[in-house]
């Protein structure tokens, strides 16, 4: 099998990726030879195999919001790129906001 | 070579007052002056931090109250380990001024038992990658031949330990990212079982792979700084409960059942690799040790179910990376835009490749084909090692299927890249342990021997390990 360009530009839409027009066709080219290489799984019957699971764990707590540490607290908001005093600030949502 | 600066020797140091932590920390700060600039295994050094927590230590082994074999020995963390307030970039551009809000717990629980961190080392981007040629800051040289890589994605870490330039460190190892670079630069290298230590706080790649570990200097060493970081961990959900590691230090292994699987032993690897491997086994049956051959079906299939599992996990994983929280941010026109240009811009081709096939391999109408079958052939696979491991109580392949490759030598060839990895990965889809230990070298380049142990035998490995390492001497 061989993926399109018009497919690998589906594909890097989906992955939120911008991609140089000329990065298109080696995306393209390299994502080709591993799907070969990886295409030898169709070939094993696991028609009675069951999937790997995670493991079960009972790992459940109250739902209640637990106090963070200050220090944490105030580098989590230095860390974000763009704020107003102590609020993350972010791009509006929708592309043509109404009014 | 000088005698070599273990754990263990250090800390019989320390506890006899021969040296300091401070000195010990000093003497490493000017070794990493020195070298750093030739070989870029640290990306950053904590000079002062580290010097204050050596002080602390000496301190505490004053007044008689030390926490143990880890207290003052400094250590280098690899750059996907959260230490807090210190820059950590997992050797992305995209976090690029990032700055960790915590502590990792294995790097909290190494600096509980009085580990020095002595600053953070190079890695591959995300840690995908087998040669650390694929860090946005710049490659690190094998310590042996500065014209080859030291492997990866632990590459800093591994140069760090080979060089002397710390007393250990920590990598982190999804499809042998510990062991690889442990083999290509001459140094011990444990993945730990699955589970075994918890993964809170360390940058992810594929969650379900992901085990932090020990690179040592000895295979008693690698022991030593496991017992620190293990156990079960409230904040990972995957870990563990698990008794304490604990190293027998045998000299004879009589009795011992070693298995030899079939296929790995085939073609596939240099000559120089199968004999020094070789080598090493003849040493392990001098001291007792039983060899067969053993069959491990499926498994050659391995390299092909990860690299449909991991790009599936890490398309997830690092969608989080979107410019709103942290991380870099480019901002566009229209939101869609300013995520594409923000992660197309933030990551390398490498990560960029990797987020593309696992968008791929879960989209509609490709989910069972890829996903579904590759979770049910690594069903198969760990099957087949439970079966072997009836038989056996340990499994030996070389590392690597050869020495350390010239920089620039597969950077073009991802595939050949991958194909690094084809000893290691199969342990990592079974969950299991395994340590990479040095066996000798070929034209001044290690070899590495890799142990396989079932499940949460992680102390036979290290014991093996250990009685082949006295035995050679």
């Amino acid at each position: 099998m061989s993926l399109t360009k018009e497919e690998v530009a589906r594909l890097a839409a989906l992955s939120r990726l911008c991609l140089a027009e000329e990065e298109m066709e080696k995306m393209r080219h390299e994502l080709d030879r591993v799907l070969e290489y990886v295409d030898r799984l169709q070939k094993i019957d696991t028609e009675h195999v069951p999937e790997t699971g995670t493991r079960p764990k009972e790992f459940l707590r109250e739902d209640v919001a637990l106090p963070a540490d200050e220090a944490a607290r105030s580098l989590i908001i230095s860390n974000f790129p763009d704020r107003v005093g102590n609020a993350l600030q972010v791009p509006a949502v929708f592309e043509d906001p109404k009014k | 070579m000088k005698e070599k600066q273990t754990i263990a020797l250090m800390s019989e140091a320390l506890e006899k007052g021969e040296c300091s932590s401070v000195e010990l920390t000093e003497r490493y700060l000017k070794q990493i002056t020195g070298l750093n600039g030739a070989l870029n295994a640290y990306l950053e050094v904590f000079s002062e931090d580290a010097l204050a927590s050596a002080r602390q230590s000496d301190e505490r082994r004053a007044s008689g109250s030390s926490f143990g074999p880890l207290d003052g020995i400094p250590i280098a963390i690899k750059d996907n380990m959260l230490l807090q307030g210190k820059s950590c970039t997992a050797g992305s551009k995209i976090l690029e001024n990032y700055v960790a809000p915590e502590d990792a717990t294995a790097v909290r629980r190494a600096r509980a038992a009085g580990a020095v961190i002595l600053g953070r080392t190079n890695m591959d981007e995300f840690a995908m990658g087998s040669s650390t040629e694929r860090s946005a800051y710049g490659v690190t040289k094998n310590p042996r031949d500065p014209e080859r890589v030291p492997g990866g994605s632990s590459g800093g870490s591994a140069a760090a330990v080979a060089a002397d330039l710390c007393g250990a460190a920590l990598g982190t190892d999804t499809g042998g990212s510990i062991r690889q670079p442990a083999a290509l630069c001459g140094i011990v290298g444990l993945k730990p079982t699955y589970g075994r230590v918890s993964r809170s706080g360390i940058i992810a790649m594929a969650s379900s792979l992901d085990q932090v570990g020990p690179m040592t200097k000895t295979a008693e060493d690698a022991g030593l700084l496991l017992q620190a970081i293990e156990g079960e961990d409230p904040l990972d959900q995957t870990t563990v409960k698990t008794s304490p590691l604990v190293m027998k230090k045998p000299v004879s292994l009589k009795g011992l059942r070693i298995g030899l699987p079939k296929e790995a032993w085939g073609e596939g690897m240099s000559d120089a690799v199968r004999f020094h491997v070789n080598e090493a086994i003849e040493i392990l049956t001098s001291l007792g040790a039983k060899v067969t051959s053993v069959p491990l079906p499926y498994v050659e299939e391995a390299l092909a179910v990860y690299y449909v599992l991991m790009p599936c996990e890490v398309s997830a994983n690092l969608s989080r990376y979107d410019g709103m929280r942290y991380g870099k941010r480019e901002t566009m026109k229209t939101l869609a835009e300013t995520y594409a240009a923000s992660r197309g811009h933030g990551f390398g081709e490498e990560v960029r490749r990797r987020i593309m096939l696992g968008t791929y391999a879960l989209s509609k109408g490709y989910y069972d084909a890829y996903y579904r079958q590759a979770k049910k052939v690594q069903t198969l696979i760990r099957r087949a090692y439970e079966n072997a491991f009836t038989d056996v109580d340990v499994l030996i392949t070389p590392t690597t299927p050869t020495t350390a490759f010239k920089i620039g030598e597969k950077i073009h060839d991802p595939l050949a890249m991958y194909m690094e990895d084809i000893f290691t990965v199969a342990v990592n889809v079974a969950g299991l342990p395994a340590v990479s230990i040095p066996c000798g070298d070929h034209e001044g380049l290690p070899v590495g021997m890799q142990l396989i142990g079932n499940a949460f035998e992680d102390a036979k490995i290290l014991d093996i390990g250990y009685a082949y390492e006295q035995a050679r001497g």
